[in-house]
């Protein structure tokens, strides 16, 4: 085995000849195709590659509580409808009906999703999206194998899919369009067997089957209202002011998240909006008593327990309570907070 | 003017290519395999150009690419670079020599064998590359979401084994000062 040098010991070595051969090797090879095509990363990764974006942002993007930067937000009422009867298969309701197998991570956004399940060092990772971006995630996954290839035809949930092998233990299908919607099954810790058969224990359920079959720590529909109550309960109780600004209603703070780190980053992000909203508001009308108020409602997310409760499974939190420092401390806005937060 | 295409890949070999060939030099057995490795990450890079990220996204990108060429040796579809012949022969008199500047202590290295393939490769990116986990998560694939608590687990496990915690990120995988996320505007 090679000594596990750092990359500073790796700088050192007396390699000066073959790195500079190397170099000019690789710029003399023919570039037969550099048509940028669609990352093989899910859309919220390929955004927050955007050089425009602030690392804070980049982080709240990685998390997918965010919008994307050029996206139009969507209108608040999206967020309070009822969601859609729609097909099963295509609305990411899926469920892994198998032995040790649980839901760890959910988010759902606009046709696009992803869902995590997990059984001990196994691991499946569905992942869904719209069809325009079908095409791109299959001609990246070509390349998991050399020369290129199209993946070996397998059938899920009774339709065709594409299955490439990462590594022995390490595979990856995508599922063909399907009601508006392609999926792609990531699966590791499994022989290409045991992947099989695992896609195979895969059911397509509906909305109300699927919300039934949540694991205990996810929010279900009938759970969702009290949740979000208490989520909004707990933020009052923790600020001196009011839990909002005027003019902001209270039942326009809605999640339809399952998983509760979703929903939580939802919620607490829409009331820290409204107040930066207002924040700006009142710059805008020089209401110096409007904007420290908007300031205080903000410092007070230090002390609101969902996030809190949220801050060991990802930034969120984090980047919510430096937009707060900020206009604390700073007296200014952050740039394009609205994306960061998913405002 | 904007910079050429040789220009940028000049560039961004010189800026990655040491993290690079570690990064293939602490998962293979023997240096060649390394200099394949880095080879053939490098010929991704020079031919996808236009997909390479810029900034601190630019590392993890190229250890997506250098995991996805180390799978494909790993799996036996292991065919000798044509690149690289004078790196191949530079790493294999020089690496042996070298025991210094190692990036964790044998009895962690044996501690994380004992962990589970996932585990591991989570650990030694947060160890031996100094990732952080929504970088990790840029080089797996998965989401932030998914990988700091399976980080965390991670740890935990191989602090059970070792009876105390390994060696923090950071000082020991060296310098990428190109991973140092700012987290304040």
């Amino acid at each position: 085995m090679n000594a596990k040098l750092t990359d500073d010991a790796v700088a050192g070595l007396p390699l000066s000849l073959g790195r500079a051969e190397l170099l000019e090797e690789i710029m003399s090879t023919p570039v037969l195709d550099d048509r940028p095509i669609r990352s093989r990363e899910p859309r919220r990764r390929t955004r927050w590659l955007v050089p425009a974006a602030a690392a804070v942002v980049v982080a709240a993007l990685a998390l997918g509580t965010a919008r994307w930067a050029g996206d139009d937000p969507a209108p608040a009422a999206d967020r309070s409808a009822p969601v859609m009867s729609m097909p099963a298969v295509a609305n990411g309701y899926v469920v892994l009906d198998a032995p040790g197998w649980t839901m760890v991570a959910r988010h759902a956004d606009e046709g696009r999703g992803e869902m995590s399940y997990e059984n001990g060092d196994q691991y499946l990772e569905l992942m869904w999206g719209l069809p325009e971006d079908y095409d791109g995630y299959v001609e990246d996954r070509r390349h998991i194998v050399r020369p290129a290839a199209d993946g070996a035809p397998i059938q899920i949930l009774g339709l065709g899919a594409q299955m490439w092998a990462y590594s022995p233990d390490d595979h990856t299908a995508i599922r063909e369009v399907d009601a508006g919607q392609w999926i792609e099954f990531r699966g590791e810790g499994m022989d290409e067997a045991g992947y099989l058969a695992l896609l195979g224990q895969l059911r397509a359920v509906d909305e109300a089957e699927f919300d039934a079959m949540l694991p205990e720590e996810f929010v279900t529909g009938a759970e969702r209202n009290d949740t979000v109550d208490t989520i909004l309960d707990e933020i009052d109780a923790a600020s001196d002011g009011p839990l909002l600004p005027e003019g902001v209603d209270r039942a326009s703070i809605t999640s339809d998240q399952v998983d509760d780190y979703q929903l939580g980053s939802e919620i607490s992000g829409q009331v820290a909006c409204a107040w930066l909203g207002e924040y700006a508001a009142a710059e805008e009308a020089g209401d110096q008593g409007r904007m420290d108020a908007a300031a205080a409602a903000l410092n007070s997310s230090h002390d609101w327990p969902v996030l809190h409760r949220m801050d060991d499974r990802g930034y969120f939190p984090e980047v919510l309570w430096m937009y707060a420092q900020q206009v604390a401390d700073a007296g200014t806005l952050p740039e394009d907070y609205q994306n960061g937060l998913g405002c | 003017m904007s910079e050429s295409r040789e220009e940028t890949f000049r560039r961004l070999y010189a800026d990655h290519f040491d993290a690079v060939l570690g990064f293939a030099l602490r998962r293979t057995d023997r240096p060649e395999d390394a200099a394949d490795v880095t080879a053939d990450t490098f010929l991704v890079a020079w031919r996808r150009l236009a997909h390479v990220p810029g900034g601190v996204e630019t590392r993890p990108w190229l250890y997506g690419v250098a995991r996805r060429v180390l799978a494909n040796h790993r799996r036996g579809d292991h065919r000798r670079s044509a690149l690289g012949d004078r790196l191949r022969k530079e790493l294999a008199a020089a690496v042996p020599d070298c025991s210094d500047e190692v990036v964790q202590r044998a009895d962690v290295t044996v501690a994380m064998h004992r962990l589970s393939a996932r585990d591991q490769e989570v650990l030694e990116l947060h160890l031996w590359e100094g990732l952080e986990p929504r970088e990790i998560a840029e080089v797996l694939g998965l989401t932030t979401v998914v990988v700091r608590p399976r980080l965390s687990r991670a740890r935990a496990r191989l602090r059970e084994l070792l009876g105390n915690d390994p060696e923090p990120p950071g000082h020991l995988p060296s310098r990428h000062p190109q991973l140092t996320r700012k987290e304040q505007p």
